[in-house]
């Protein structure tokens, strides 16, 4: 369930009478969207000051929830932690435009083109087992620790799945759709924006999801790495002081910034076009 | 004069693997005059489906040559209306954009090519549908927006590949009745592919019988019951039941017996 159809959907309990049972009332609490997304992270939070406030681990290397949002205030409030996500957000932003470009037009070439598939597709599989991270070492040297260097990456990373993808998708559009759209007079440019481009979305709304989860993945490598600000770089600063709270800072904001990518973008997207039209089924809802 | 002419149909597939050649089609000739119904019978697996691939130009025939008035077939076109056994809706399109899509393709403005997608969509029985998209509708109705679409572009021929093989048995006789009513008004040609051999002799004027792969023309039979034809009255029809028998023996179906 998106987070922001919450405001539309949930509505004020009815006003009940003396009687109902705390189990009728649970059942109708459970069933608001706002409750139902927030309801496993209020568990696995409960279970982690649980396991805090025992004294499992040492607290130089565990720290509760308490210690967390405290540690996420002071950040917040002294203004670094949003600046880091402002950088973060920015590069991965440029990074995976630039990657959906160029592995979108790709995609449609080697797809739709037997002589770029045959020429590329070995390419592909080559130097797509070159993982993301693996690239770091020479583009340090390329391009040294610059924007540049972490764009190049996350670009690298975004790029694969998606041609995969693409290529997937074009290749699974019935034939009989590509026959009945030439019968009925479709030129090969309108073959193309009509039937191509919507029957390759299933596949390409799932190679931008796959892709921009890599290209997450590697923007924070990249600044653990090679980074002078961003989240990535923040939690690896704290480690170096010793400072495992705001480590645990940095993961929660890298989840929620990817749950928010997921609810406002990708989600909404989806729903309006493969999914409306039946060509998905509503990915985990 | 003879309007659609197949002569000599020949048809070679070669397995990219083993390299091993089937000859589905031997030689198949028969010609269809303008507004005839015509369906094409014959046991499974015996070049039906085949021969309508090349008559839609799908399919480069390895021998023989197709004209339709004339002009021989070279690739799929707007004259020859195809419809499919699984609908080949566009999921991305409602119903009015899949019937127009012929239309819009063709280079039609978009306010007469609404105009006359409704048209059509009225006429198959779809109005209030327009909106939807395919995978909202039922298996009859999508057949029925399937049919819409073709007709929209005012085919010279329409082909149709076992269309109702995916409805359900009571929706299948539906059907078969609203598109011989609406062929009706219009008489365009027809060249009808089913193994059904109660639908083909239902539906059309004639029924060319192809032997088994690799396959010839092994009869050509005409219908001569009076149109309108309805199921309710089919049963008692001394010339439904005769020819019935007829086809069914050649299919090699002995001792069938017409369901009451
Ligand atoms: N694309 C193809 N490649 C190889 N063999 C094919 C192909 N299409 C059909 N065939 C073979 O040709 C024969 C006739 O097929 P088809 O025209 O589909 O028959 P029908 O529609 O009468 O059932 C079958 O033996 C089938 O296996
Ligand atoms: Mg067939």
């Amino acid at each position: 369930m998106s987070v922001q159809t919450t405001a539309k959907t949930s509505r004020p309990d009815p006003p009940r009478r003396t009687g109902t049972s705390a189990a009728a009332r649970w059942r109708a609490l459970r069933r608001r969207p706002l409750v139902t997304t927030l309801f496993p992270f209020a568990v696995v939070i409960a279970v982690w000051a649980v396991v805090a406030e025992l004294g499992v681990f040492p607290s130089a290397f565990f720290v509760g929830p308490a210690t967390v949002a405290d540690s996420l205030l002071t950040s917040v409030q002294r203004g670094i932690l949003p600046a880091y996500i402002v950088d973060s957000l920015t590069r991965l932003a440029v990074g995976t435009g630039v990657g959906l470009l160029v592995g979108v037009a790709l995609g449609f070439l080697i797809g739709l083109n037997r002589h770029a598939r045959r020429f590329s597709w070995p390419l592909l599989l080559f130097f797509q087992a070159i993982g993301d991270i693996a690239w770091l070492p020479i583009v340090i040297i390329w391009f040294g620790f610059s924007l540049t260097s972490v764009t190049v990456v996350i670009v690298y990373t975004v790029v694969f799945p998606l041609i995969i993808s693409i290529v997937a998708g074009l290749d699974a559009i019935p034939t009989n759709l590509l026959r009945a759209a030439s019968s009925l007079g479709a030129s090969r440019w309108r073959m193309f924006w009509e039937v191509y481009v919507p029957g390759a979305l299933p596949g390409l709304s799932s190679g931008v999801r796959t892709g921009l989860g890599y290209g997450w993945r590697a923007l924070i490598a990249a600044e653990i790495i090679i980074g002078t600000s961003g989240v990535g770089f923040m939690m690896f600063d704290a480690r170096r002081q010793g400072d495992v709270s705001h480590v645990f800072v940095g993961m929660a904001v890298l989840g929620v910034l990817w749950y928010m990518t997921d609810a406002l973008v990708l989600a909404p997207l989806e729903k309006e076009t493969v999914e409306r039209w039946g060509l998905v089924e509503g990915i985990g809802r | 004069m003879s309007f659609l002419t197949v002569d000599r149909l020949n048809q070679v597939y070669t397995d990219v693997y083993t390299n091993e050649h089937t000859v589905a089609i031997d030689d198949v000739s028969f010609t269809i005059p303008a507004g005839e119904f015509v369906s094409l019978i014959g046991p499974s697996g015996c070049g039906k489906t085949t021969v309508l691939n090349i008559v839609a130009g799908f399919v480069e025939a390895t021998g023989g040559a197709v004209q339709l008035e004339g002009v021989p077939v070279a690739g799929p076109g707007p004259d020859r209306g195809v419809v499919f056994q699984d609908f080949a809706l566009f999921p991305w399109k409602t119903v009015l954009a899949n019937v127009a899509f012929g239309l819009k393709m063709n280079g039609v403005g978009k306010a007469e090519r609404q105009a006359t997608a409704q048209e059509m969509i009225d006429l198959v029985g779809l109005s209030g549908f327009e909106r939807k998209f395919p995978h909202e509708l039922s298996g009859g109705m999508r057949q029925r927006a399937a049919v819409a679409r073709v007709l929209a572009t005012e085919p010279s021929i329409m082909l149709m590949d076992e269309p109702f093989a995916s409805v359900d048995a009571q929706t299948r006789r539906v059907l078969q009745q609203e598109v011989l009513r609406i062929w009706d008004l219009r008489r365009t040609t027809v060249l009808f592919v089913t193994h059904d051999v109660d639908e083909a002799v239902f539906m059309s004027d004639r029924v060319i019988v192809l032997s088994t792969r690799p396959s010839q023309v092994q009869a050509d039979i005409r219908i001569p019951i009076e149109r309108p034809r309805s199921w309710t009255d089919m049963h008692t029809n001394e010339d439904f039941v005769s020819i019935r028998r007829e086809l069914m023996g050649m299919l090699g179906v002995e001792g069938a017996e017409v369901a009451p």
